[in-house]
């Protein structure tokens, strides 16, 4: 398994381009169940974050980790990201990141 | 063996696009083939042929090594080929293809599709009967192309038609008319190319089609009596003259009244086939006679009349002179139609162009109507009342400008543009003769003789149409119209370097423009001012006034000492964004909005208390911020020395979530411009520039200058050090005093002077941040 690269910026669509590397999410906490967080990415998928955060969360959580499916990410660390945030600005980075401008990113 | 014939092939040779088999591979049918002799030596054989891809014809010229192709019958007329080798080339104005070497993939073939001589349509017979040559060579004398079809032929045939009337013949069903009527019409097209747009015409058409008159044999003088000649011939010298054009415009019939008695008066406009227009006028018993008669877009035939000077208050038309009809003037009604004079002629020009045109200009202009405000009614000077409305109009320059509709207007085409724009779609308006005034900045107004064209058909509209589709929608356009950009509020998004390089403020009016940026610096000796604080009507007078050294102090405007002042900003900013640098100044409002404390109270902090730690904690709070500064540019002078002088006139702490959405929407605009395959241009560059500013990375395609500007935006943080990398770096050795190449800033004739206030905007002050080096923010408020 390859975990040296960095974190790649994902919404729920592109987590499957990554499954098995490192990634990076920013999601919207739905509910939290015991060693995992229910949320929302930033192209309004259902994902489902593996883990236990440090409580309280806020609204929005960056979580860095591993993609195990298509829709799961393990995650190593989590990050709280305030009440708001512009879902939409961060989905487009992630589109532009692993689309025609990869080439900038790590 | 089924073969298809490369469909639009020949319109690429014809126009130049296809030259070598490097373009393109053609496989074409020939349709005729006919030996030629070369003149200078009639020993050696050539074969000339004509080409067709199904629609077009072509002429074409054998190579000589393929000769024995023809001899052997492998190639002959309906032998379908494939160009390997070819080269288009302009032999005598004419083009023609060279084919030294060819494929031929079926020897014989029925004709494919009804193919007519490249350019020209609705020739069936072309097909039927192949295309015979006029071998007497005398295509290169400057005689057009389609009379090279049938000349000997159709001379006699069809001599009489074209002769009688001097124009074409209806466009008739019966293929052995319609073959006649080729050539004529076949002109008409181009001509009317011609007239609506002659750049792009004139590939297709090397030589310009000869006027109305020439050409014509003598069978055609001796049936025809009225010697057509065209408007543009027309002068107070000319003799006995018919004109054939077609009725543009017609005015209505108007009463006056004047010390010699009254009348009555009309107008029409024509156009005739070459473009020229005129006025026509009629006076009393001449007009009654002939009103009713002229009917707008129809053709006619007008004889005899005066000519005399245009008056140009009036008649905006491109003619020194207007007809004035008398008794003895006759008008016929043509009833053929004739395609070759066109309906409308319009001299566009863009909106971008308006700007600078003179008030009371006449002017065709066309664009998408982006808004329309419902008719309000005007009273006159003279107390009539008339409806008016108003539209926004833009288009491919980048600008808008308002449209005023007056009269009738309002409710025909005014009432069709809003129920258009209401239901969500933005059509296109060509407006034909609209005035410009300048009545809120600059507008074009509708006058008697404009017309108004909804969604037109024309190429101009496609374009716009098309354009708007693509980017026109969203760039944001700068209004010539006050009014507009006052309530409208256009902000003009621009980078730093862009100040300089579109050399913002040069013009007669500000340039207000948005920068987002971050403080990189902040003058600190004299950040305000000794301000007189007597009311002057609702708001303070704000002079400077003086210390009079007994603790009270005066206003030379006010003439009065007040015992105490006020303190108002003066702020002398050093702001940076990812392309420049640049100077600018804060006054009051917006010095509080940055500082976040009243000049007072920051006086005080510095003068009174003497408090230095607190007085660096503010500083060091505002430096390196960003905000989005509203910006007035203006050029002015200072002893002499032109400076563009920039001001703060809002300040905004910077949104990154809309900033963001912005710059993704320039992001947007630069890769559609780059699937446009457009080359990048400086402004395009600062774009790639905003893409690293976000830390996202380089993307490594950038112009030299632009890297040089970019290595002093990674060393943003010494302020000192970029301004040495600065002037000293690169191979363009500018002056960052003034901007001009040529000098560097230490011997920049500019930076001699005495300080005043503009020179701190042109950057003398630059010179003080690199002597203390580069350093540590805080050394920012310390080096005072």
């Amino acid at each position: 398994m390859d975990t040296s690269s960095p974190a790649a910026f994902v919404n729920g669509a592109l987590l499957r381009r990554y499954i098995g590397q490192k990634v990076r999410a920013v999601i919207q906490v739905i509910r939290s169940d015991v060693g995992s967080v229910i949320g929302k990415s930033t192209d309004d998928q259902q994902i489902v974050v593996k883990g236990s955060p440090q409580p309280p969360l806020t609204t929005y959580l960056e979580v860095i980790g591993i993609a195990e499916t298509d829709n799961t990410i393990r995650a190593e660390v989590w990050t709280n990201f305030g009440d708001s945030f512009d879902v939409q600005n961060y989905n487009e980075l992630c589109k532009l990141a692993n689309g025609e401008f990869r080439h900038l990113f790590i | 063996m089924e073969v298809s014939l490369t469909a639009g092939a020949i319109g690429k040779i014809m126009n130049g696009e296809v030259t070598t088999e490097a373009d393109m591979i053609p496989v074409l049918q020939v349709t005729d083939l006919k030996q030629i002799m070369a003149q200078q030596d009639p020993t050696r054989e050539r074969f000339r042929m004509v080409l067709s891809d199904g629609t077009y014809l072509h002429q074409g010229m054998l190579g000589t090594d393929l000769n024995n192709l023809v001899k052997e019958g492998t190639l002959q007329p309906g032998s379908i080929v494939r160009l390997t080798r070819f080269v288009g080339d302009v032999i005598k104005g004419r083009r023609i293809v060279i084919v030294p070497q060819l494929e031929v993939l079926k020897q014989i073939s029925d004709i494919i599709g009804h193919p007519v001589p490249g350019g020209k349509h609705n020739d069936q017979r072309g097909a039927d009967s192949g295309i015979k040559f006029n071998t007497t060579e005398q295509q290169g004398s400057g005689i057009r192309q389609v009379n090279n079809i049938e000349p000997g032929r159709s001379n006699a045939a069809i001599s009489p038609q074209v002769g009688g009337t001097g124009s074409s013949v209806p466009a008739s069903t019966t293929p052995s008319t319609r073959a006649y009527s080729n050539p004529s019409s076949g002109n008409g097209v181009t001509r009317q190319d011609y007239a609506r747009d002659p750049p792009t015409s004139y590939p297709h058409q090397p030589q310009p089609p000869p006027p109305m008159y020439a050409n014509r044999g003598p069978v055609a003088r001796n049936e025809a009596p009225p010697k057509i000649i065209p408007v543009n011939a027309l002068s107070p010298y000319s003799g006995r003259w018919t004109i054939k054009a077609r009725v543009t415009n017609k005015a209505a019939l108007k009463q006056y009244s004047n010390p010699r008695g009254e009348g009555k008066v009309f107008n029409f406009d024509l156009l005739d086939a070459d473009g020229g227009e005129i006025r026509v006028t009629c006076f009393n018993a001449v007009a009654d006679q002939f009103y009713d008669q002229i009917v707008v877009g129809n053709l006619y035939l007008i004889s005899r009349g005066s000519l005399r000077p245009a008056q140009k208050n009036f008649n905006h038309l491109r003619n020194d002179y207007e007809i004035m009809l008398d008794n003895a003037s006759t008008i016929k009604q043509c009833y053929e139609e004739d395609a070759a004079i066109p309906r409308h002629q319009f001299h566009f020009r863009t909106i971008g162009d308006i700007e600078s045109m003179e008030n009371n200009c006449i002017v065709d202009v066309i664009g998408i109507v982006s808004s329309i405000s419902p008719t309000v009614t005007i009273t006159r000077k003279n107390g009539t009342a008339t409806p008016k409305r108003s539209l926004q109009l833009k288009d491919m320059s980048g600008r808008s400008v308002e449209v005023t509709m007056w009269g009738d207007f309002c409710n025909a085409e005014g009432q069709r543009l809003q129920s258009l724009c209401d239901s969500g779609v933005f059509p296109v308006l060509a407006v034909k003769a609209g005035r410009i005034s300048e009545f809120n900045g600059k507008t074009v107004s509708t006058i008697g003789s404009s017309q108004l064209f909804i969604d037109p058909d024309f190429v101009e509209a496609e374009k716009l149409k098309n354009w708007f589709e693509r980017e026109g929608k969203s760039v944001p356009c700068i209004s010539l119209s006050r009014e507009f950009s006052g309530s409208g509020k256009v902000d003009v998004r621009k980078t730093i370097s862009q100040i300089k390089d579109e050399k913002l403020g040069t013009s007669e009016k500000p340039d207000w423009i948005t920068v987002s940026a971050t403080i990189l610096y902040l003058k600190f000796d004299n950040f305000c001012y000794t301000a007189c604080p007597i009311m002057n009507g609702d708001r303070p007078c704000s002079k400077k006034v003086t210390d009079n050294g007994d603790g009270t102090w005066r206003c030379e405007k006010c003439d009065k000492s007040v015992d105490e002042c006020d303190y108002r900003y003066i702020l002398q900013l050093q702001i940076q964004d990812h392309t420049d640098l640049t100077c600018v100044t804060a006054f009051q409002e917006a010095g509080e909005e940055i500082m976040g404390i009243s000049a007072k109270d920051l006086y005080y902090v510095k003068n009174e208390h003497k408090d230095e730690e607190k007085f660096e904690d503010i500083i060091r709070k505002v430096a390196f911020t960003k905000y989005n500064f509203k910006l007035k540019v203006k050029e002015e002078t200072f002893s002499d020395e032109q400076r563009v002088k920039a001001t703060v006139v809002k300040v905004d702490k910077l949104n990154y979530s809309a900033d963001t959405r912005t710059m993704l929407g320039a992001m947007d605009k630069l890769r559609t411009r780059d699937a446009n395959s457009l080359p990048i241009n400086p402004e395009g560059s600062d774009y790639n520039a905003d893409v690293v500013n976000t830390g996202i990375g380089s993307s490594g395609t950038r112009d030299p200058s632009s890297v040089q500007r970019r290595d002093f935006g990674l060393h943003a943080h010494q302020s000192g050090q970029s301004g040495n990398h600065y002037s000293g770096g690169g191979a363009t050795t500018s002056c960052n005093v003034c901007g001009n190449s040529g000098h560097v800033s230490a011997k920049c004739p500019g930076a001699t002077k005495p300080q005043e206030q503009g020179q701190y905007m042109g950057g003398s002050y630059r010179g003080t941040t690199g002597s203390y080096g580069g350093g540590l923010p805080r050394q920012h408020v310390g080096s005072y």
